[in-house]
């Protein structure tokens, strides 16, 4: 089990008052709280916090952490010395931020059992319906156009009966409705906590977001297409060629096309009773100048049109 | 076959716009109603329907439910600050996603 130094996750002293360890909670909370951070490992940091919080903001628990050492280094292989917490009162005064979030295994072994974590998972003595569970999954586009089966693997803390939080793995297949939208909710009735008392299972609602796909991009229920076109193309009007979800179809462009114009193919997107379009924003594609011919296309165009794009820059 | 084939498939249903009650709100967050109730009284969420009886939420509502959960619990942020953050949060997402289509193209 490795040591953990909260003082340092926290960017204390442990002379630190109890005001400066709720103000550098505070301060880096923010800066790590999972809904505003994008820093990559901003979950497991903000996980790292809440525990040292945890524990440095209770003045028992902080005595006690405070009592096993400074000479400890983070990572060190650590044993709790025999009788470390004899002659505390542990009043259990309850868990604050963590709201049933997994603490480390030095967290559990020093807080976890006796009489620092007051259950609250404890009998109850009436029925009450378990509570719905939460999930994020990644689906595809595809997926959706489709309809699909896919399996998720959910992970959820359980306390077992001697009081100890475990993460719990467990394998799902679900259906993937067809034509589902990024942020919509499926609910799985019973799928989520058990109920106590011979109450009723939760539901767990799975939010729905999509991988990025390669070529299209989701609005709602509209797919967007970037499609690369030649200057003629957009110029004269073209039929050309255009990958959809459901495979190719022929696209007229219609003549005088410019940079960035979207042509919107109606019904195309996300199936619904009322279907999502397919948009295909142009791009034009500029040929290189790398051969003589090529060269002196470009020379004619120079030479035989009236061109100047920077007019609207009075230059 | 693999292990995953020998599991039943479960089908859920989809919340669609606006389906959600307000108990099934507050027991899908884990939340008192009085909460959800000022929370649409700040404005964060906004239901459809006129009376609390008939009061209907969307999915989007929920997700805003559970930001607004963690904002107050983990940050100790108070109801108009859980306001103004979340409309923020919004259209930093909205602008992440033109950007991302800009650099795409």
């Amino acid at each position: 089990m490795e040591y953990k130094d909260y003082y340092k996750i926290m960017g204390l002293s442990r002379s630190a008052t109890q005001d400066e360890i709720k103000r550098a909670y505070r301060k880096l909370a923010r800066k790590y709280h999972p809904d505003v951070s994008k820093e990559k490992d901003a979950e497991a940091k903000f996980k790292e916090l809440g525990e040292a919080y945890e524990v440095l903001q209770d003045p028992e628990k902080r005595a006690a952490y405070d009592r096993l050492g400074a000479n400890w280094k983070a990572g060190e292989d650590f044993r709790p010395p025999p009788k470390w917490d004899e002659g505390f009162e542990f009043k259990g005064g309850g868990f604050t931020g963590g709201g049933g979030g997994v603490f480390s295994d030095f967290f559990e072994q020093l807080f976890g059992q006796g009489g620092f974590r007051t259950s609250e998972q404890g009998t109850r003595g009436f029925q009450a319906r378990g509570q719905d569970a939460h999930a994020k999954i990644y689906i595809d586009l595809e997926d959706s156009i489709r309809g699909a089966t896919r399996n998720i693997t959910l992970s959820a803390p359980e306390m077992d009966a001697r009081g100890h939080v475990q993460v719990k793995q467990r394998s799902l297949n679900i259906k993937i409705p067809k034509g589902i939208k990024p942020g919509q909710h499926i609910r799985l009735s019973g799928q989520g906590d058990p109920g106590s008392g011979g109450g009723k299972a939760g539901d767990l609602l799975l939010e729905i977001a999509f991988n990025p796909h390669p070529l299209y991009r989701i609005s709602d229920a509209d797919i967007y297409l970037d499609l690369p076109v030649t200057p003629w193309e957009a110029a004269l009007g073209a039929t050309v060629k255009v990958p959809t979800p459901d495979g190719k179809v022929d696209l007229k462009i219609p003549p005088n096309s410019r940079q960035g114009s979207k042509l919107r193919l109606k019904g195309r997107g996300l199936p619904a009773k009322t279907p999502g379009d397919f948009l295909v924003v142009l791009q034009i594609a500029l040929p290189p100048a790398n051969t003589d011919r090529a060269k002196a296309v470009y020379q004619k165009m120079q030479q035989e049109l009236n061109f100047n794009p920077r007019q609207p820059l009075g230059v | 076959m693999s292990s995953h084939d020998l599991l039943p498939i479960h089908t859920g249903t989809v919340i669609e716009e606006d389906s959600l009650t307000l108990e099934q709100l507050c027991h899908a967050c884990g939340v008192h109603a009085e909460w959800v109730i000022s929370l649409v009284e700040e404005s964060i969420i906004e239901p459809q329907g006129d009376e609390i009886q008939v009061w209907r939420f969307s999915g989007a509502s929920l997700v805003r439910v559970r930001s607004a959960l963690r904002l107050q619990r983990d940050l100790g942020v108070n109801l108009a600050g859980i306001a103004l953050a979340l409309d923020l949060m919004e259209e930093l997402e909205n602008l992440r996603a033109e950007l991302k289509k800009m650099q795409h193209g």
